[in-house]
């Protein structure tokens, strides 16, 4: 059994409200090997996007521990899961989330500038081919459709060829053929640079091509759903 | 029927309160305040002018006139229509303290008084005595006052003597207040008071000496003032006769305050104008986040002019919120500061609330915020349905419908006639208009070339993502640049160009006009004194020039035969009296522009020479004829020459010179001035001084000096105008802040997913707050130098020069100010969640 990539042990996550303490997440305990892609589901509000933030380090557990690549992100600052992200991790949200004041290029070459990558520009100008927007590389945002602002999201988060690729809904707003366009690609992504990918999804189909599904309810782990292994992993195995 | 459902849904959207509309109401309440403050400090002043005219111009009524005694027909007239009159002597002449070995001289304008005196009023003195008393002296001596910065610059205390002329006084005490002290304007020395019958020995006034006679009238319960000014100056038209009354007591100052005032509220409208910016960003902001609204009551039937009557409603209700905060704290700061106000102003005032500055502060602040709302609120009709999920305002470039075009350009003329109309100075108010205007629009085009730059630099950036990121923010459409570049831009400009004018003038002060200027100009030179006074000066090898030449003085009355107040009444040359002299052979350094000088011994009707800027001013032709009435006596000259005078280098430059057949037999003294070194210059002085003692010496240096405090206070007040418009414009640069504190907080977010840490995001935002305030900064200078360049060259038709430091503060004041507006909102952004801020988001 490889060692685990990313390890949760008995994490949780409470936020406090106007109402009082909300408990998120509790006893979350969840490893993930090198190279897995793993899908988390459940219905709305069980948790899912708040455990991949937990897993991306931009929630930060109020319990437990959250270990990426041998490091205890809870032990981290704000500024060290930074630069953590910036040196092994790619997320891709729902909302795509450029940032509206850059053209294309520009929101795909952020993170390498970040890394102090001096080819940039030229690495981003490939990535954005690699997803069928060298065409659009210059258009801002809000010249871009909803697809294709997805696709500059997703080479934006593969160009640095993180060891671990988040994906919160890729396609939650997005048509059925842009959603399976974008999977596709997500997958491909992956599947050329051999990251770790998890992904939250309401999409059971979706789900069953990730190798392992893990269900959440109502803030836990449901434990039928752990380890089981989708018909995407049994068909690797053979 | 639409306008009931209006405001009952504009009532509905204003439950949430005024959380967004801080900025708005700031602006507006600001802007709304300093006009309203400047007219009521304006109006207390005025009101204090009026109440006081009397006490202000010494009697209900004064006679003025120019080197001469009134004659026996004046003086019937005037016994006739008043009670009593007072008469007064004004002249400038030296204080002269000896002791022992040494003696100090200092300059004084000396009031001649009769028994009379003061006709209205009071005089009052330290130590406290009558004034009657004062001037009965003691040790055999008459007394005098003085004002304290004379004693205090000559050491001298109650009890002590001095001379004036050749006759000794004793100082009796200080003269602390005395009512007559409005009219004065500019005077050269502090005042000293003494009876004019105890100069009888002091060989100071004299045929010829340069003084003015000033006869205070108190006249009957209700006299007609207006009438009686028509009578004196009918009965004695071309005299030079000088009427002044108590409806304008104080004159000069009366003049200044209005001038003052009407400019400091045009100042006030510029800030206005920056805070229309900021409530024009505040509405833009409130609209765009009613997009859904908007659309969705289209959705449901509400008809456009239902949807513009509802914001339009909320706008001004905010806006009548706005301006009344204004007019309480525009009516109440004055009110608060009166006792500081009225002790540092050497005039009465009366501070109370007047309604009038409150109207007409309310009027521009409503003008001001229909101006700036009205196209905001027009593109509340552009908003469809459909756009209910897209950024409509932010792609949306087309202009608002021509109704609200007319609209708007109607409403500026009516805000323009308005400043006009309430301030009176329509040259004023349209250039000030236009300078606005003129300054908008080049602020905007440089927010474009800004945003241009800051795009086509993002190339250059690439690799230095931190530097990258702020140009994007800055090139961004829609983004805070153009904000930002307006309302710190317009401030900054005003501020650049009061510092670029008033450096060139101190420069032009402190340093040129010292090195080019004389040292002494001597005045009160008698005919018989000149060539004793010049051949003292010729044998002294520290004086390396001398000028001198006869001097009277005259008033131009008529220009070919018609009055001259018909023929130019603009001209500066026609107001009061002009220094003549007259020449016989072409004195040398003298260039004829055109015409031809007289012949030598010269003896028929009288010749005139003009100066030629001021001819070509007035519209004068060779040929014409200007009569003068100098000492009461009109002569009528034919103009044979025009010539040019140089008044800027402050040696001797005359007006008019006429023939010497002409003048000389007028009575007349001589003005001379001295060229020395400048360690020689006392020598100089006591050697002259003593040998004529009727002769006054007016140091140019300390004029200078005091002019240039003079002109020092005049640059303050309006730097503290400009100020507020800059405080107006830093709420506005916080409003921005404000606005895109959202979007630096996703960005803060998002860049944090990406791997940024916060020192990073920090300094990116630094960077983008630094690059556009030091953008704004020297548009503003550029700006502010292009209006420095202009009224040095043409105005003060002065050299030039780039005033260094005044520069570095203007861009660093740019600078600071968005970094302060900027970083202050950065804080928050910085320190959110990454995970809610893109939750939020979902």
């Amino acid at each position: 059994m490889p060692a685990p990539i990313l390890s949760l042990t008995d994490a949780a996550l409470s936020l406090m409200g106007n109402a009082g303490r909300v408990d998120i997440l509790s006893g979350i305990t969840l490893d993930v090997v090198q190279g897995e892609t793993l899908g988390l589901v459940g219905p709305s509000g069980s948790g899912k996007s708040s455990l991949l933030m937990l897993m991306g380090g931009l929630e930060q557990a109020t319990g437990g521990t959250v270990t990426a690549l041998g490091q205890d992100l809870t032990a981290m600052d704000e500024d060290g899961l930074a630069r953590f992200r910036r040196d092994n991790m790619g997320v891709v949200f729902q909302s795509f989330h450029l940032i509206p004041t850059m053209t294309a290029l520009e929101n795909v070459a952020t993170p390498l500038e970040l890394a102090g990558h001096h080819d940039a520009f030229t690495r981003a100008a490939a990535e954005l081919e690699t997803v069928g927007l060298a065409n659009r590389a210059d258009h801002y945002p809000a010249q871009l459709s909803g697809g294709e602002q997805q696709r500059v999201a997703l080479a934006r988060a593969s160009a640095p060829r993180p060891k671990i690729l988040l994906a919160d809904e890729p396609t939650g707003n997005l048509d059925e053929a842009n959603g399976s366009a974008i999977i596709d690609l997500l997958f491909g992504l992956r599947d050329r640079h051999g990251a770790t990918l998890i992904m939250v999804t309401h999409a059971d189909d979706l789900a069953r091509r990730c190798d392992r599904i893990v269900r959440l309810r109502d803030g836990r782990i449901d434990m039928a759903s752990a380890g089981a292994i989708t018909g995407a992993t049994a068909k690797a195995a053979e | 029927m639409s306008l009931a459902i209006s405001a009952r849904f504009a009532r509905r959207e204003l439950r949430g309160g005024l959380r967004g509309f801080r900025i708005f109401l700031a602006c507006l309440a600001l802007g709304v305040a300093a006009i309203a403050a400047v007219g009521t400090v304006r109006a207390g002043i005025e009101a204090g002018l009026t109440r006081n005219g009397a006490a202000l111009l010494g009697g209900d009524a004064e006679i003025e006139l120019t080197y001469r005694y009134a004659s026996d027909a004046e003086l019937a007239f005037m016994n006739q229509i008043a009670d009593r009159v007072s008469e007064t002597v004004d002249f400038r002449s030296m204080v002269v303290v000896t002791r022992g070995e040494d003696t100090e001289r200092g300059l004084t304008q000396v009031r001649a008084v009769d028994d009379l005196y003061p006709l209205i009023g009071a005089v009052t003195l330290a130590p406290d005595m009558p004034l009657a008393k004062a001037f009965k002296g003691a040790k055999g001596l008459p007394g005098a006052v003085i004002e304290q910065a004379l004693a205090d610059r000559l050491a001298l205390q109650p009890g002590d003597t001095f001379r004036l002329g050749t006759q000794d006084f004793i100082l009796s005490a200080i003269l602390a207040t005395y009512p007559d002290n409005g009219t004065g304007g500019f005077g050269l020395g502090p005042r000293s008071l003494v009876l004019t019958r105890d100069l009888a020995n002091s060989g100071l006034i004299t045929e010829g000496t340069l003084f003015s006679t000033n006869y205070r009238l108190d006249l009957p319960q209700g006299a007609d003032l207006a009438g009686l000014k028509t009578k004196a100056e009918t009965q004695f038209r071309d005299s030079g006769l000088r009427w002044h009354d108590s409806r304008r007591g104080a004159g000069g100052a009366q003049s200044f305050v209005d001038r003052i005032g009407a400019f400091l509220i045009l100042v006030g409208l510029s800030g206005l104008a920056v805070g229309g910016v900021g409530v024009s960003a505040a509405v833009r902001a409130y609209l765009a986040s009613k997009t859904g609204v908007i659309a969705t009551l289209k959705t449901l039937g509400a008809t456009r002019r239902i949807i513009f009557q509802t914001y339009f409603i909320q706008i001004g209700v905010l806006t009548v919120i706005g301006i009344t905060l204004g007019l309480i704290l525009g009516s109440a700061l004055p009110l608060l500061f009166a006792p500081l106000i009225a002790a540092s102003l050497p005039i009465p005032t009366e501070f109370t609330l007047y309604p009038a500055p409150l109207v007409e502060a309310a009027l521009y602040g409503t003008l001001a915020a229909l101006i700036f709302t009205l196209w905001p609120l027009a593109r509340t009709e552009d908003i469809r349905a459909a756009t209910l999920f897209r950024d409509a305002f932010a792609t949306s470039r087309r202009l608002p419908a021509l109704r609200y075009l007319i609209a708007t350009a109607a409403l500026i003329a009516a805000l323009i006639g308005a400043a006009i109309w309430l301030t009176g100075t329509a040259f004023l108010t349209l250039w000030m208009a236009g300078g606005i205007t003129g300054a908008l629009v080049i602020l905007t085009l440089a927010a474009l070339l800004i945003r241009a730059f800051a795009r086509a630099g993002r190339t250059a950036a690439r690799g230095r993502p931190a530097l990258r990121l702020a140009l994007g923010a800055i090139g961004a459409r829609g983004g805070e640049s153009t904000s930002v570049v307006l309302s710190l831009g317009l401030g900054l400009a005003v501020l650049a160009a009061v510092g670029q004018i008033d450096g060139n003038l101190r420069t032009a002060f402190a340093d040129e006009l010292p090195a080019i200027a004389p040292s002494y100009f001597f005045v009160d030179i008698q005919p018989d004194q000149i060539d004793g006074f010049k051949a003292r000066l010729a044998a002294d090898p520290a004086v390396t020039r001398t000028e001198a030449a006869p001097m009277l003085r005259g008033v131009i009355t008529r220009i070919n035969g018609r009055p001259a107040e018909e023929v130019a009444g603009g001209s500066w040359v026609l107001h009061g009296d002009r220094g003549v002299t007259y020449a016989d052979a072409m004195p040398p350094n003298t260039a004829i522009t055109e015409g031809k000088w007289w012949p030598e011994n010269y003896d028929g009707p009288p010749l005139l020479s003009f100066s030629d800027e001021e001819a070509r001013e007035i519209g004068l032709k060779i040929g014409d004829t200007v009569t003068v009435n100098i000492l009461g006596r009109d002569i009528t000259a034919t103009i044979a020459s025009f010539r040019q005078v140089n008044f800027e280098s402050a040696g001797i430059g005359f007006v008019m010179a006429m023939n010497a057949a002409a003048l000389q037999g007028a009575p007349h003294t001589w003005i001379a001035t001295v060229y020395a070194d400048q360690a020689a210059e006392g020598r100089i002085l006591r050697d002259l001084a003593n040998a004529y003692p009727n002769i006054t010496a007016i140091a140019i240096r300390d004029a200078i000096t005091q002019v240039a405090d003079l002109v020092a206070g005049i640059a303050a007040g309006v730097r503290y105008g400009a100020l507020a418009t800059l405080l107006t414009g830093f709420l506005v640069l916080i409003g921005a802040a404000a606005a895109g504190e959202q979007v630096r907080t996703y960005e803060a977010a998002v860049l944090k997913t990406l791997g940024a840490t916060r020192g990073r995001i920090l300094y990116s935002f630094a960077l983008r707050a630094a690059l556009l305030g030091a953008g704004a900064g020297i548009v503003a200078l550029g700006a502010g130098m292009l209006g420095g360049w202009a009224v040095t060259t043409y105005i003060m038709e002065n050299t030039y020069k780039i005033i260094w430091g005044n520069a570095l503060w203007i861009v660093l004041g740019g600078i600071i100010a968005t970094m302060l507006a900027g970083l202050g909102f950065a804080l928050r952004s910085l320190n959110a969640k990454p995970a809610q801020v893109l939750r939020g988001r979902e």
